[in-house]
């Protein structure tokens, strides 16, 4: 351990220990199952990951002062150590009696930031929706001028090069925009089954990188600053030009405006760190935000999907896939069947009138939403809010909106001013960004309330196919934007569309 | 037939089944035969897997068919002759009182069915030969713009002698006032291709009617460059993907004795892979751990190459590698020799 601590710049060492009985790194532990356990101490125990988990071992030359109240003797070995969390992995027992040995036994020192890193980590592959994540678009910038020191640069939107992302790189130079008072650690991890690099950064309000900064002397003692440390992650995916961001979260209690400030330092600093000389780059909101990463990667990722939702998704996805080559007709959808021997066809009673509708339910679904908004298909989306800005419709077209909403909102619960606030931001950016839709004086007469609807739940598109299909919903008649075609959750509604997609958002 | 002879005839029915798979035609009296066996032997779940094999096996090949039939000219004039045959009175009478409506339908039906393929014949036929074709679609949204009329394009992709999935632009017309102006409404283009750029460019919103400032000329759309500079980027784009296939092919045989655990020559490349957005970066992995980054530029020439190894720059390598500055295809050959030269 250092002696000295001077008030440094650099970043916090990933060896760094924290202490075994801070609240904090017992209750993280406490929240992985117990194979995530055994599975973790195993893998800090392998080969290269060892020099940042180092394990309390049993010490040769003091061997004659072993403890023997001590319930986890120490190992001689990490060899030995190895062999018996593997074994463990074949025995039945409490996830307690894990987390108990890695905090009491094997790591009793405490464990280091790359460890508490990996934890998390752990937690996030067990718990995939445990993060809310936004996705933001990386733009290009126009080059300065010459001679213009504080000229606010423009969005080139003319410009071709598609933003580069190399990992070491970012780091360094997001490391460079950190301010000195603040240290962080940084850890990257690549998920198993998504295409993303997921960085987690830890971040700690302390001028030292040394173990001063986790431990520091206030008067009661014992204290750690652990508590005012925050922790936001940043998911790059491969092959786009996005990126997805956290809200940071809190070890301790905290203040609303401190995680904000440091969402913010984040969003100002991550450009500056893509950028490079003579190529800048600016974060700019995509109002998608959803607990499901494979959501954002449908949407924002690599793929084809990210300006054709909703029914366009018939075009990108590849089921459809059809070589010109190939001269059998396709089949028009819900035919399946009929391709079946004519003699199946002959025996089909006459569907009565409520089949019929049905089917035909079936098939507007079908035409409205392709091959999106299905339950199974593991992207939905938790939640969507739309701002109503279109006059109130006459009581003839309005007896059939009713139905539309699953949860107009009231304001009557404390979250609300919150939303509310987002949902007035969006507003104020769409009416600043309203530069191509001419502004109609509104016509006094008709009556414009503010209608906003919020739907919720597991998959808020796959339900509202589900209307479609049982018929609750009138699907030639629903808006675009219910199908969830702008692969928005905030919007605005004018004219019946999204504001702003009028096509795909370019 | 009876069960125990039943039994005793698995065997042959199996090895006929077998080479009726392999055969992979069918015709007539092997259909016959297939579903004879169906009837005896469902309680076989591998024969039964088997049988659901031809059975789609024999369905395309009955499709392919009934297309082909269906897009002959002869037939189509057969058809159209006898939905207006010149019913003359005697001919009428001499035939047979059936039910004439339900043949006329079924006409009907075989009469649209072989317009709908002529006109699937006819895309299929554009698709092959130009690279971009143009369709309409119909926006589903009542609130559409403009009725909801869309011009739908297509970008062919081909690689290795075979067709890919399709790119799709979907443009509209949102714009009030100059009604020609066409707008990008969806895409299932990728995010490595700059479509936002590239419609800035060529496909510019048109003014508001300021009116006062005239001088300045309005911006001129123009869909016929924007498409071919887009074809030519998603060509660019594939073509690019494709050299890194290449290259992983090429070299990619050792990856292979690595999973095996045989020994390898450290000079052999291991690991070929993209490492940004358009694919203009390839990242090269050596056995001994080193490591290398070549990038290209749009025309697939090497503008930067570089080796890491274990202490840095490997300056030495990276000399030897680059005095051929010239293609992608060119380095991957260096590459192999490299590979091949000093291991031996």
């Amino acid at each position: 351990m250092a002696r000295f601590s001077v008030p440094t710049k650099a970043r916090l060492p990933s060896s760094l220990r924290v202490d075994s009985s801070n609240p904090a790194v017992i209750k993280s532990l406490g929240r992985l199952s117990r194979e995530a356990l055994i599975s973790l101490a195993i893998s800090w125990l392998d080969g290269d990951t060892i020099a940042n988990a180092v394990p309390y071992l049993e010490r040769r030359d003091d061997e004659d002062e072993v403890d023997p109240d001590d319930i986890y003797p120490p190992c001689g070995s990490v060899q030995e150590l190895y062999e018996l969390y593997v074994d463990m992995q074949q025995q039945k027992g409490s996830k307690r009696d894990v987390a108990n040995r890695i905090l009491e036994g094997d790591w009793r020192h405490g464990l280091s930031l790359y460890q508490l890193a990996m934890v998390d980590f752990y937690y996030l592959e067990e718990h995939p929706m445990s993060q809310k994540w936004t996705a933001y678009k990386i733009l290009p910038l126009k080059t300065p001028t010459k001679d213009a020191d504080d000229e606010i640069l423009q969005v080139d939107d003319k410009a071709l090069n598609v933003p580069r992302f190399h990992p070491s790189t970012f780091l360094q130079s997001l490391q460079d925009q950190v301010l000195p008072d603040i240290k962080a650690h940084y850890h990257f991890h690549r998920p198993k089954d998504l295409s993303v690099l997921l960085l987690r950064i830890f971040v700690i309000e302390s001028p030292y990188n040394s173990s001063l900064a986790l431990s520091s002397v206030t008067g009661s003692g014992s204290s750690t600053n652990f508590t005012s440390s925050r922790t936001v992650y940043l998911a790059f995916p491969d092959g786009s030009s996005h990126i997805y961001i956290t809200k940071s979260q809190a070890n301790g209690p905290s203040a609303m405006g401190e995680s904000k400030s440091l969402q913010n330092l984040i969003i100002h600093g991550v450009p500056k760190a893509l950028s490079r000389p003579r190529e800048r780059y600016t974060l700019k909101p995509t109002s998608l935000t959803s607990r499901n990463l494979e959501t954002l990667l449908d949407k924002r990722g690599p793929g084809r999907g990210n300006a054709a939702g909703g029914g366009w998704s018939i075009y990108a996805s590849e089921k459809n896939k059809k070589s010109p080559l190939d001269a059998i007709l396709p089949s028009p959808p819900l035919s399946r069947d009929s391709s079946l021997s004519d003699q199946n066809r002959k025996r089909v009673i006459p569907l009565n009138s409520d089949q019929r509708s049905a089917k035909r339910a079936k098939l507007v679904a079908q035409a409205r939403f392709g091959d999106s908004g299905l339950i199974a298909d593991g992207k939905g989306i938790e939640r969507v809010d739309v701002l109503l800005k279109d006059p109130f419709p006459t009581p003839a077209a309005a007896e059939n909106q009713g139905l539309e909403e699953e949860q107009a909102n009231a304001p009557n619960e404390a979250s609300v001013s919150a939303r509310r606030r987002t949902i007035d931001a969006v507003l104020r950016q769409a009416a600043d960004g309203d530069d191509e839709e001419s502004n109609e004086p509104g016509n006094p007469s008709q009556w414009q309330p503010t209608v906003q609807i919020t739907f919720q739940g597991n998959h808020v598109f796959a339900g509202i196919r589900q209307l479609v299909e049982a018929g609750i919903v009138d699907g030639e008649r629903m808006p675009g934007w219910m199908t969830g075609e702008d692969g928005v959750t905030i919007g605005v509604v004018k004219h019946g569309r999204i504001r702003g997609n009028k096509g795909s958002g370019l | 037939m009876d069960p125990s002879a039943d039994e005793l005839q698995v065997n042959p029915l199996d090895e006929e089944i077998a080479s009726l798979k392999k055969q992979g035609k069918s015709s007539g009296p092997r259909v016959s035969i297939a579903l004879r066996i169906t009837s005896h032997h469902t309680h076989s779940p591998k024969l039964t897997a088997i049988l659901l094999n031809t059975v789609a096996h024999l369905r395309k090949t009955l499709k392919i068919e009934c297309s082909t039939i269906l897009s002959s000219p002869s037939i189509k004039d057969v058809l159209v002759a006898s939905l207006n045959p010149q019913p003359t009175p005697k001919s009428a009478a001499l035939r047979p009182r059936k039910p004439r409506k339900s043949t006329d339908r079924d006409e009907h039906l075989l009469l649209t069915r072989s317009k709908q393929q002529e006109a699937y014949n006819q895309q299929c036929l554009y698709r092959i030969c130009a690279s971009v074709t143009a369709f309409k679609v119909h926006d589903p949204d009542p609130n559409a713009v403009d009725g909801g009329h869309v011009l739908g394009l297509r970008f062919e992709v081909m690689t290795r002698g075979q067709f890919l999935q399709p790119y799709y632009v979907m443009l509209n017309r949102p714009y009030p006032n100059s009604s020609k102006a066409l707008r990008i409404h969806r895409h299932t283009v990728p995010p490595a291709i700059p479509l936002p750029g590239l419609a800035a460019r060529h496909l510019p919103a048109p003014k508001q009617q300021s009116g006062s400032d005239s001088s300045i000329p309005l911006p001129k759309q123009d869909l016929e460059r924007f498409v071919k500079s887009l074809r030519r980027e998603i060509m660019r784009y594939h073509n690019r993907l494709g050299v890194s296939a290449d290259l992983r092919r090429s070299l990619g045989a050792h990856s292979q004795a690595a999973a095996d655990g045989s020994s390898i020559p450290p000079n052999a490349i291991v690991d070929v892979s993209i490492a940004d957005t358009e694919a203009k970066q390839i990242r090269l992995t050596w056995a001994d751990e080193r490591n290398g980054r070549l990038v290209m530029d749009d025309d697939g020439k090497v503008v930067k190459f570089m080796v890491f190894g274990a202490e840095g720059r490997d300056w030495e390598t990276t000399k030897q590698l680059t005095e051929s500055q010239g293609r992608v295809e060119d380095v991957a050959k260096m590459l192999e020799e490299y590979a091949a030269g000093r291991d031996s």
